[in-house]
């Protein structure tokens, strides 16, 4: 079974208008944008997938549909073998979503207690949140600031809190929107081999993460999908992106280059 | 099972925040204080001249008034709070963090508020007892059950008010006619701080389209008269009525301001 299949799936978004615009034309109906154009795609489970592309390419509105906090205008989506329309609530025991905005949390409450509260969002009791919550403080290392205030954390700490937070309900699929952009490189290493190594080759997750960084999805991503203006220009291994165009041996920012390049932009 | 153990999450983790303000915790509770006295010498001031208008009471002014302090903390609340919330979570980034988990959107509409129903609660009864104990307001003939009842509908037919406003902030964001109007005219027809026995009898009527009204009327009723609840049904049936049309509606509005903010992708927007 697909962890994720999306079939013809666009989203258009429809601008507000401004001031200047309700009053000199106010019945004049606002252009929609299309920031999601007809694409199809699957994800396997236990698949790490990375979806590359610029800003404003649509990866984030797309990570946020299947995460059912965008409606799609048009298309089928199956998360898990559930429909994002129907399904909702299902989906969302389901996933856990690592957002890129370091908002997010209450930053008057500490670690420990913006654990426990979305724990109990994700349904777990008292006994079982404490156990998730010692063993994924342990994994990610931030047992020794569980009882910091948020507000009194690094960068990198409240990325790795919000990876925490997003495993609480220990998810089939993790959505992660630029995982790595707040921490050092050390860090970035110890948290790909927890990737790999626990979430996908011990727990079978699937793993849907979008970057701008094309060295870190290189060695990283099974599969990799190139997205620029609302559409999927290429998708495969590196190998197969690299067989694709021809050139055995160029790296992924070529590939990207010349695939957003060649298609016309 | 589980929706009570995510409200005790949402009570708890508004609990921490409210206390990590220490100063204005401290404040809270003096400036409730301070209200009270101050209305204890405005009633000595205002003597026997406002009797011929609380004859409905059987009561001095401080006792009916004491009963509109500790009560219109409740409507402050049902109006405010969830269109506040709302946006203080818009702001915080916590209510797509929220929505992202399967939890039903009324549940965390409720959650959301619900600590603020709770220091309310906690604040009127300091109050009252405040009021009886020092400057001797007379509670005795209070008819518990039926206070409660109307409080519990006071605040299910203001709520639903506030949920309205709510999906209001949910779309527009910021600006919100619907508290502006129903907070503006509750506090001058709704009879907190004089009876409306004192506005002229065309303007009496709008004090009868508002819920406020009901609901002091029935609890001054329950709690300074001990009236039974056979003698309260005018005011009962009257916020059941608000409770049975507004409710539903509000629940019904703010699943169409979710969906459209889903829609709009405007769900993390503030």
């Amino acid at each position: 079974m697909d962890a994720i299949n999306i079939f013809e799936l666009s989203k258009e978004f429809i601008s507000i208008k401004s001031i200047y615009q309700l009053v000199l034309q106010p019945f004049q109906k606002p252009k929609p944008s299309l920031a999601i154009n007809n694409i199809s795609l699957q994800v396997k489970q236990g698949e790490i997938f990375a979806l590359i592309g610029q800003n404003g390419a649509g990866k984030t509105t797309l990570i946020k549909i299947l995460s059912c906090l965008i409606l799609p205008t048009k298309g089928k989506i199956d998360v898990m073998g559930c429909n994002i329309l129907k399904d909702g609530e299902k989906i969302k025991a389901s996933i856990g979503l690592v957002g890129s905005d370091e908002r997010s949390f209450y930053w008057r409450l500490t670690l420990r207690q913006n654990l426990y509260f979305f724990a109990a969002l994700y349904n777990l009791s008292g006994e079982k949140a404490k156990r998730k919550i010692k063993e994924l403080s342990c994994l990610l290392e931030i047992n020794n600031y569980l009882d910091k205030r948020f507000q009194e954390c690094s960068s990198g700490i409240k990325q790795r809190l919000s990876i925490a937070r997003s495993l609480l309900s220990d998810p089939g699929i993790l959505f992660m929107d630029e995982p790595f952009k707040s921490l050092d490189l050390p860090s970035v290493k110890n948290l790909k081999n927890f990737i790999k190594k626990i979430l996908v080759e011990e727990q079978h997750k699937t793993i849907f993460f979008i970057s701008h960084n094309f060295n870190e999805v290189e060695d990283f991503a099974d599969r990799i999908a190139i997205m620029h203006k609302g559409e999927i220009r290429a998708c495969g291994t590196l190998n197969d992106l690299r067989n694709n165009i021809s050139l055995p041996l160029v790296s992924l920012e070529d590939i990207y280059n010349l695939v957003v390049n060649t298609k016309g932009s | 099972m589980n929706a009570l153990r995510k409200m005790l999450a949402f009570i708890k983790k508004d609990f921490y925040i409210h206390i990590s303000y220490r100063i204005a915790f401290l404040f809270e509770w003096i400036s409730i204080l301070t209200k009270v006295t101050t209305f204890y010498f405005i009633s000595k001031l205002v003597g026997q001249g406002m009797l011929p208008y609380l004859n409905e009471y059987q009561t001095g002014y401080f006792s009916f008034v004491l009963v509109g302090i500790a009560f219109s903390g409740y409507f402050n609340t049902a109006l405010q709070s969830f269109s506040s919330n709302i946006r203080e979570e818009q702001l915080l980034g916590t209510l797509e963090a929220m929505l992202a988990t399967p939890t039903k959107i009324p549940l965390i509409i409720i959650g959301i508020s619900i600590w603020d129903f709770l220091f309310t609660t906690i604040t009127s009864i300091i109050c009252l007892l405040f009021g009886a104990m020092f400057f001797r307001a007379d509670l005795s003939q209070m008819n518990l059950l039926a206070s409660l009842l109307i409080l519990a509908m006071t605040i299910i037919s203001f709520s639903s008010i506030g949920i309205i406003s709510a999906a209001f902030i949910m779309v527009v964001k910021k600006g919100n006619p619907i508290n502006w109007m129903i907070s503006t005219f509750s506090g001058l027809f709704g009879g907190v701080f004089f009876p409306i026995e004192m506005f002229p009898k065309k303007l009496q009527f709008i004090s009868y389209l508002l819920p406020i009204t009901h609901s002091l009327k029935g609890l001054r009723h329950a709690i300074l008269q001990g009236y039974s609840f056979k003698m309260l049904m005018p005011d009962i049936m009257a916020l059941l009525f608000f409770c049975i049309i507004l409710f539903p509606l509000s629940i019904w509005i703010f699943k169409k301001a979710v969906n459209k903010a889903k829609l709009t992708g405007s769900l993390a927007h503030y």
